[in-house]
């Protein structure tokens, strides 16, 4: 008997590593050889076509020590990043909340959020190009119909980043929806309670909206977060990092390393950095999160 | 009636600002497709095509063996989107649901997965799929979503760490047991969320292209994007055509959001919960 | 060793082994071409399994994605047996060295005396031939006649120097507020740029590839870059940020500089009636750099003599015809034969090859080129964007800098 329940126990344990078994396995199979290949990788010098040599830590040293554009595009990196988290995560939860309103045409509206999305890069980035262009582009055509003789925004380093960060604007669909989600799933019975008690729009905004898509919020700052570092696709088909390396990310960085230098090491090791810092900045939102994310089941402690 | 829509004239005119900007590549694409050459240049920029003739869809859709690429996509989406479902569901159940030894610790892996950059696992990734026999095959693109992606992993952790326990406590006294709890009381409370995982692993799979890119080699296997980039040659770049193609393959994904978008509306409405 | 321990490493994790499955007739082609002239090299492949029967050619093509893809393959050890190559000096020690397949092959030296001399250097490195050209480009001014006929500006003629075009583009930008008389990208190719250089009497490093200082910013640079500047800030010249050839597609640029690529949708946008085509100007001469096609074998490959009667179909003749409208031929006979030697849209390219041979571009000179060229492109860059945001420019400032940045790679 005693035995038996033993068993169940047991089984019982075994049960929540069960349900994660097929990422474990992916993880195992798919993911942590190349991380660890790459880890590898950057003690050494390896050119790609070419033999690898080792070099300890000397591709960290380069990089902190003589490498200028390794700060550089760091400093550019959390620029973006702190002038387009509070935009995007703005925005789509304000358009969430517009959407989540009982009005016409919700169906249209949040199909029209969601187009940009669906237009692939390749295409995306020419036309941004073209509204952008400071001669022939449309935004500046526009301006001038007012008379005012807009800036060159992806040829001057002073408008480039900003241009950048409108241009990633227009991906909100994902995170608006996620926030729709959220917000739908908030039980109808809790707002009526509150009109009972005679709370105004405000209230009911802080006192039940907002932590109740507290879960939805922590994930799309820590999604958005990794985005902005991993910021590389726009730039790379729209201003190369020019003009004067304002745009020159540090995923542009690691890309260059790697693909026009041919520093696969190097690259990697600028990589691992990447990744402890953006690592580092989850854990902590992370770790926050337990002083401001409400879930409704606290399983956790 | 009137003092209502009085009311939410303000959301209305900011919907539609918002829209209109939302609107604007979308136009721009699809009015590019049907312009000329010198059209597509032009300045002061020529808003509406000269000719609605469809010459140009035609043209570039035939200039590659596009059917083909679309099937090879819809093989990758349709084969994708199954196995995340499956797996993600899974693995974000046992992430939200249980209180297990190194749960967090393993989270927190999952998550950081995310945050290495492409550029350095990809010359390994090639290295292991061509071991596996994989490269110029489908399988590096399908077989991996299979074991789940963080992102959505993730995501539908967060929903489901927000429905109350009192459901899954009542349905084991009742003596059912965790995989009936799971499949039967869980996922039909997420499924607007799983609707978006489907939503957003279509969108991402249809226009991936650096996968398809490195782990393909010929040409009867490639995918959409793949053939949509042909169009960027080395000194020169068929704007008309990436702009046919482009409106040409958004609408597959469009249709099927505009169905899926009902359901994640219809959302949780399921009252019977609290 | 270390590479072997790295891949032992690697198959242990995964406790697999690898399982190549070559089937020996199929060779694998990569290719930057895409569209209509992905077309032609099928065609071509398809001539050749005509030729060969029971080989299966495998063509590739990968367009704008080519350099990563092709990264990656010869990372991973499985490129593919002939390639398109343009970057020698980065992938050298992959590549197969051509020689002796050449001189052991009777038949192919009355092939190399049909090929335009000067060709093969774009692909040779250290006396190695490491790709066989079959195609290639120079650089050439492409004019709108309409902007010309307008403005009551003569075309420019064989012969012009850069003053002339400068005269030009002035008289044609008053045409109006949004016509230029010539553009060009505020962003260049450094690779392309270099010929500029060489048209002033200088160039990016001396010509062992060691010094930059005295040459990058030498009196002749300073005054090249000093020119396209001031072309820039009366408003003769548009500094773009889109694509050039989209600008002159639009009809609102009188003149620009390119390769042939543009061609073809240049005739569509603006009328063959209305294109010209001329030779670059002069200030000490007229240089033009050269793109050249070329076919290269990785070292690895499993099927070299495949690949090398491959290689060798495609510089003969019929194939060099067939792909004469991807790029321009190489070879002397098939030129002639197509009339492109003495066709006016294809004459000046012919023109601009003849002085390619005086020059080697510093690309093939130094091994770090591609660090220093990020440097180079910066100088240049910010010369034009200042420009074009009515900044101060202290060109030799500028360039200086450059110079100093790149002391490092140059050690």
């Amino acid at each position: 008997m005693a035995k038996k329940l033993g068993k169940i126990k047991l089984k019982k344990e075994i049960i929540p590593y069960l349900f994660i078994m097929p990422w474990i396995l992916g993880f195992l199979i798919f993911t942590i050889g190349p991380l660890i290949f790459s880890l590898i990788i950057s003690f050494f010098d390896w050119p790609i076509v070419g033999q690898p040599t080792f070099v300890g830590f000397g591709n960290y040293i380069r990089m902190f020590t003589k490498d200028k554009m390794f700060t550089h595009s760091l400093f550019i990196t959390v620029k973006f990043a702190i002038i387009f988290v509070p935009l995007y995560m703005g925005i789509a939860l304000g358009l969430a909340l517009l959407l989540n309103q009982k009005i016409k045409g919700q169906s249209f509206f949040k199909t029209v959020f969601y187009l940009p999305s669906v237009i692939s890069g390749v295409a995306l980035s020419m036309i941004w190009i073209w509204i952008f262009d400071f001669k022939y582009g449309v935004i500046n055509y526009l301006l001038s119909l007012i008379g005012i003789a807009g800036p060159n925004w992806l040829g001057d380093p002073k408008w480039s980043l900003i241009a950048m960060v409108i241009a990633s604007l227009w991906g909100q669909g994902t995170m608006v929806l996620i926030f729709l989600g959220a917000l739908r799933e908030i039980p109808k019975d809790y707002y009526e309670a509150s009109m009972i008690d005679g709370a105004n729009s405000l209230q009911r905004f802080y006192k039940i909206t907002l932590p109740l898509i507290t879960p939805a919020l922590l994930f799309n700052l820590i999604m958005t977060i990794i985005a902005a570092f991993q910021q590389l696709t726009l730039a790379l088909l729209m201003t190369k990092g020019g003009p004067s390396n304002s745009t020159y990310f540090y995923a542009m960085y690691v890309y260059n390393n790697a693909f026009k230098h041919f520093e696969m090491g190097y690259a990697s090791a600028n990589a691992w950095i990447m990744f402890f810092i953006i690592l580092t900045l989850s854990l902590l939102v992370f770790k926050s999160s337990s002083l401001w994310v409400y879930y409704e089941s606290e399983v956790k402690k | 009636m009137k003092q209502t829509f009085i009311r939410k004239l303000p959301i209305y005119v900011l919907l539609i600002l918002f829209s209109l900007l939302f609107l604007f590549p979308f136009f721009w694409t699809v009015t590019s497709a049907f312009k000329a050459e010198a059209e597509l240049h032009a300045y002061p920029p020529v808003w509406i095509p000269s000719s609605f003739s469809l010459v140009n869809f035609i043209k570039s859709w035939t200039s590659q063996p596009f059917t083909q690429y679309f099937f090879n996509s819809l093989t990758v989406v349709i084969g994708t989107t199954i196995g995340q479902l499956i797996s993600c569901s899974l693995v974000a159940y046992g992430f939200a649901r249980f209180n297990f030894k190194g749960r967090d610790v393993l989270f927190i892996i999952l998550l950081a997965t995310m945050m290495i950059p492409w550029d350095v696992t990809m010359i390994p990734m090639y290295m292991e799929f061509n071991a596996f026999g994989w490269i110029n095959t489908l399988k590096p693109l399908i077989i991996p979503a299979w074991f789940g992606s963080p992102f959505y992993i993730f995501l539908l952790r967060q929903f489901l760490l927000n429905i109350p326990k009192e459901l899954e406590e009542a349905a084991l006294l009742d003596g059912a047991n965790h995989f009936q709890i799971y499949y039967k009381i869980y996922m039909p409370l997420v499924k607007p969320t799983l609707v978006l995982i489907a939503v957003f692993n279509t969108l991402s799979v249809w226009n991936d292209y650096l996968g398809p890119l490195i782990f393909l080699n010929d040409q009867s296997k490639y995918t959409l994007t793949l053939g949509l980039a042909q169009f960027k040659g080395v000194g020169d770049v068929n704007m008309s055509a990436i702009m046919a193609i482009t409106s040409i393959i958004c609408i597959p994904p469009l249709i099927g959001f505009f169905f899926a978008q009902k359901q994640i509306i219809e959302g949780i409405s399921t009252t019977g919960i609290k | 060793m270390k590479k072997l321990g790295l891949l032992l490493v690697f198959i242990l994790i995964f406790g697999l082994m690898g399982c190549a499955k070559e089937d020996t007739k199929t060779l694998r082609f990569a290719t930057w071409d895409s569209e209509d002239t992905l077309e032609v090299q099928k065609q071509i492949a398809k001539r050749f399994e005509e030729l060969n029967p029971g080989v299966k050619v495998q063509v590739e093509g990968y367009g704008d994605g080519y350099d990563q893809k092709i990264a990656a393959g010869f990372g991973a050890k499985n490129a593919p047996d002939v390639m398109y190559m343009w970057d020698f000096p980065t992938y050298q020690a992959s590549l197969e060295t051509l020689n002796s397949y050449m001189d052991s092959d009777e038949s192919f030296k009355t092939l190399m005396n049909d090929l335009y001399p000067g060709i093969l250097n774009y692909s040779t490195m250290d006396d190695k031939v490491l790709g066989m050209p079959v195609g290639y480009t120079s650089h050439v001014v492409y004019y709108n006649k309409s902007l010309f006929d307008k403005a009551g500006v003569a075309y420019p003629e064989e012969g012009w120097t850069w003053d002339d075009l400068r005269e030009k583009a002035i008289a044609l930008s008053a045409l109006g507020d949004d016509v230029y008389g010539f553009a060009f990208s505020t962003s260049p190719d450094p690779y392309d740029f270099e010929q500029y250089y060489w048209s002033f009497g200088t160039s990016y490093l001396s010509n062992d590839g060691k010094m930059m200082d005295g040459y990058f910013n030498s009196p002749e640079a300073v005054a090249m870059m000093q020119m396209f500047s001031d072309m820039v800030k009366e408003g003769s010249a548009l500094g773009a940020q889109d694509s050039v050839s989209n600008a002159f597609r639009g009809g609102n640029v009188a003149m620009q500089e390119s390769g042939i690529w543009p061609l073809e949708r240049h005739i569509e946008s603006i009328g063959a009636e209305n294109l010209g085509i001329i030779a670059l100007p002069k200030a000490k001469e007229a240089s033009s750099v050269i793109n050249s096609s070329a076919l290269c074998m990785a070292k690895d490959s499993k099927n070299k003599d495949l690949a090398w009667e491959f290689i060798k179909f495609y510089t003969s003749p019929e194939a060099v015809k067939m792909r004469a409208k991807i790029d321009l031929p190489v070879l002397k006979s098939v030129s002639e034969e197509l009339n492109y030697t003495s066709d006016p849209l294809y004459k000046p390219f012919y023109d601009m090859l003849e002085t390619a041979a005086a020059h080697t571009p510093a690309f093939l000179l130094n091994s770090q080129y591609s660090k220093i060229s990020e440097k180079m492109l910066y100088a240049i860059e910010k010369v034009f964007v200042d420009s074009v945001n009515g900044e101060p420019v202290d060109v030799k400032a500028i360039l200086d800098e450059a110079v100093s940045e790149s002391a490092q790679f140059l050690e």
